[in-house]
């Protein structure tokens, strides 16, 4: 049993592997080189004496992608599980003004999971089995003036991972949307956020570990973020697009 | 780089001071904050006071490097980053037989803050402070560059930069020496005694016998009461010898469970009515026995309450550690107990402990007796602290910097009287523009200029 985690740096994904790695689960961090993955792969050899290694990869380097998922398959050709979670926050009054900033919050959260997704998706529809959770956003719900960039390359990721999973559903392979509300992670590090509703990576890891092993679809992590994503997506437009959200 | 301004303190949650955080998740990212105007590290916040403060600066907290680079399963040798908590120790190695040599009475510490405060434990009289077993670390220094030390290697920067408060430079990672284990648990003496006499008497006749001792002191009674206290005595059981129940569980992974005081209560609930309630209680409930004890609850039963440290509503508290010599120890001892018991106690207990010596230049220990005590932030209780000064310093005493929140410069500058002048020296050289301060370096005279 293995799982390949890309993105090795999130703590949200350290979160979830550790749960992996504690079931005796063999961990492969990918991650881009300046994030070091091998230094994770070491510490949780170290902590969970199970076999870790690390392969390099960057979202926005697609041409590198199909190399990638062939060395991690030669690595571990039985490969069960692989959890995504690529992300750019990035800044929404940067992206209004500049392109580039909207550019790479799009390509980083939707264009380079989908490139790496179908990759392990052509691979999983052959031998019918295999898992892939992946990190969309409650902010990809709906979109608000104050990070509509994120949020609808979130919302789009979601989307696709909805039509992925009904392509594979047929194929014995399951596809999770996760979607977390706020944790407490670098990308949130400095935010005035509600501190009631910010999570902990270890919270959210767990749910997300769980989801994987119950093959779920769609989950909110933490739960009550399915009540609140709710009630805003039930606000009628001619009312939300007046609200400072 | 992102930075995040709140109002931060230490355990104690006093003092407090408007301060720009960040948390930075690698060595590159440390090189950038050494362009800013100065700079603390910080771990995980437990020392009480303001050592891990700077409001003129950056506060760096090391949480997020906290990956193990090696271990080894013969010789018990760790080499981690500066971010690994005891808790991390704890979890990964017991289950396969290693124990961290000295341990303090939170898990919630991290290395590089053991480091720092050359944290001390029940065996500070057998085997010294957590220095015993760093072997050698690497650290960050205002320069840029990085330097390797240990005994052998920069050892001059080594004996400064452990019990040194962080104003050294970033400590990056830690080679550390862990105590071969056979069990979690631990053979628990409780010994129940009348008064200091005692106490004294049977620190003596079992320093030997066990590895590790505290008394925890009734801090409110007088009269024929006073100096009541009860006396825990304990060593690591070996497997073979424990009942086959415990040898079971001994074998799985430790669930730790918590609750958690979620807010700070909105008044004060340590009043002279609950605190001599607890003091009593504490005293009466003990009982003269031997059992076996998980580490979990011998070494931390305060880790228990996350957040214990709310109970003490929004003033905060002070921790007030003292250590004085040998000699004399008990007199001193039994001066400070007055006094404390003339103000009315105001502390949940005192915990007194035979103490041994130390090579760190501004490691706290020596060969003596440390009492540790808290008190809630309250009119009357930082003078009183400054009459407990005046009688350490009269007996050749000084103060835990960790703990402490309130000493004044003169007078921790003749507590550690040609140890700060030694440390000095050492500081101008590796960080003469005073990159790396605090609120406490400032408050102590802890800088070059």
């Amino acid at each position: 049993m293995s799982l390949l985690v890309l993105g090795a740096n999130s703590l949200i994904a350290q979160a979830a592997a550790s749960h992996f790695a504690e079931a005796g689960h063999e961990i492969i961090f990918g991650g881009r080189k300046q994030d070091e993955p091998e230094k994770y792969a070491n510490d949780f050899s170290i902590r969970y004496k199970v076999k870790c290694s690390a392969e390099y990869i960057d979202a926005l380097d697609y041409p590198t992608h199909k190399k990638f998922i062939e060395d991690v398959l030669a690595k571990t050709p039985e490969l069960d599980y692989v959890l995504i979670v690529f992300g750019y926050l990035g800044t929404q009054e940067k992206a209004q003004v500049d392109f580039t900033e909207a550019h790479r919050i799009i390509d980083t959260n939707f264009t380079g999971v989908v490139s790496v997704c179908e990759l392990l998706a052509a691979e999983f529809e052959t031998r019918k089995k295999g898992n892939i959770a992946v990190i969309s956003s409650v902010a990809g719900d709906r979109g608000r003036q104050s990070n509509y960039m994120y949020g609808s390359a979130k919302g789009g990721l979601s989307v696709y991972l909805s039509g992925l999973r009904n392509r594979l559903f047929k194929s014995g392979v399951n596809v999770l949307t996760i979607k977390p509300g706020f944790v407490n992670t670098p990308m949130t590090y400095g935010m005035p956020l509600p501190k009631l509703l910010v999570a902990s990576p270890e919270k959210v890891g767990k749910d997300i570990y769980k989801a994987m092993k119950k093959r779920k679809s769609v989950i909110y992590t933490p739960f009550f973020w399915w009540w609140i994503m709710n009630i805003i997506t039930s606000i009628p437009e001619f009312i939300f697009k007046k609200l400072k959200l | 780089m992102k930075f995040e301004e709140i109002e931060l303190s230490g355990f104690g949650k006093f003092p407090k001071a408007m301060c720009k955080v960040t948390r930075p998740p690698g060595i590159f990212n440390l090189m950038e904050i050494l362009k800013q105007s100065s700079v603390i590290p910080r771990g995980l916040g437990r020392s009480y006071g303001d050592a891990s403060l700077n409001d003129t600066g950056i506060v760096t907290e090391s949480i997020l490097m906290n990956r193990f680079i090696s271990f080894d399963e013969e010789t018990g040798i760790v080499r981690c980053e500066a971010g690994v908590t005891y808790k991390d120790l704890l979890d990964t190695f017991v289950i396969r037989g290693w124990f961290p040599a000295v341990t303090p009475g939170t898990k919630y510490v991290t290395m590089g803050g053991a480091i720092a405060s050359d944290v001390h434990g029940k065996n500070h009289h057998n085997v010294g402070s957590f220095s015993t077993f760093v072997i050698s670390f690497k650290i960050l220094i205002a320069s840029g560059e990085i330097l390797e030390c240990s005994r052998t290697e920069n050892s001059n920067l080594f004996w400064a930069t452990v019990g040194g408060m962080g104003l050294t430079g970033f400590i990056l990672e830690a080679e550390i020496q862990l105590k071969k284990i056979t069990s979690p648990y631990l053979t628990n003496r409780s010994l129940k005694l009348r008064n200091m006499d005692e106490l004294f008497d049977k620190l003596e006749e079992f320093d030997k016998d066990y590895h590790y001792s505290v008394a925890w002191m009734d801090i409110v009674a007088s009269g024929k009461k006073y100096g009541r206290n009860v006396l825990l005595l304990g060593n690591h059981e070996e497997n073979d010898t424990l009942p086959d129940k415990l040898k079971l569980r001994s074998a799985k992974k430790y669930i730790e469970k918590k609750i958690s005081v979620p807010f700070e209560v909105p008044f004060a609930t340590l009043n002279k009515l609950s605190i001599t309630l607890f003091n009593s209680a504490f005293y009466l409930a003990a009982k003269n026995k031997v059992e076996h004890v998980h580490y979990d609850k011998y070494f931390y039963p305060l880790d228990f309450i996350l957040n214990w440290n709310h109970i003490y509503s929004k003033s905060g508290l002070i921790q007030y550690q003292l250590n004085v010599p040998e000699d004399k120890g008990k007199e001193a001892i039994d001066k400070i107990l007055k006094k404390v018991v003339s103000f009315g106690g105001g502390s949940f207990l005192a915990v007194l402990k035979k103490m041994g010596n130390q090579d760190g230049i501004l490691s706290f220990p020596f060969k003596g007796y440390t009492l540790s005590m808290d008190f809630p932030v309250k009119k009357g209780v930082i003078q009183m602290c400054r009459e407990l000064d005046e009688i350490v310093l009269d007996y050749g005493g000084r103060n835990y910097l960790t703990k402490d929140s309130i000493l004044d410069e003169k007078t921790f500058k003749q507590m550690y009287s040609g140890l700060w002048e030694k440390w000095m020296e050492i500081k101008i050289k590796y960080d003469p523009k005073n990159k790396f301060t605090s609120n406490m370096a400032r408050r102590i005279g802890l800088c070059p200029f």
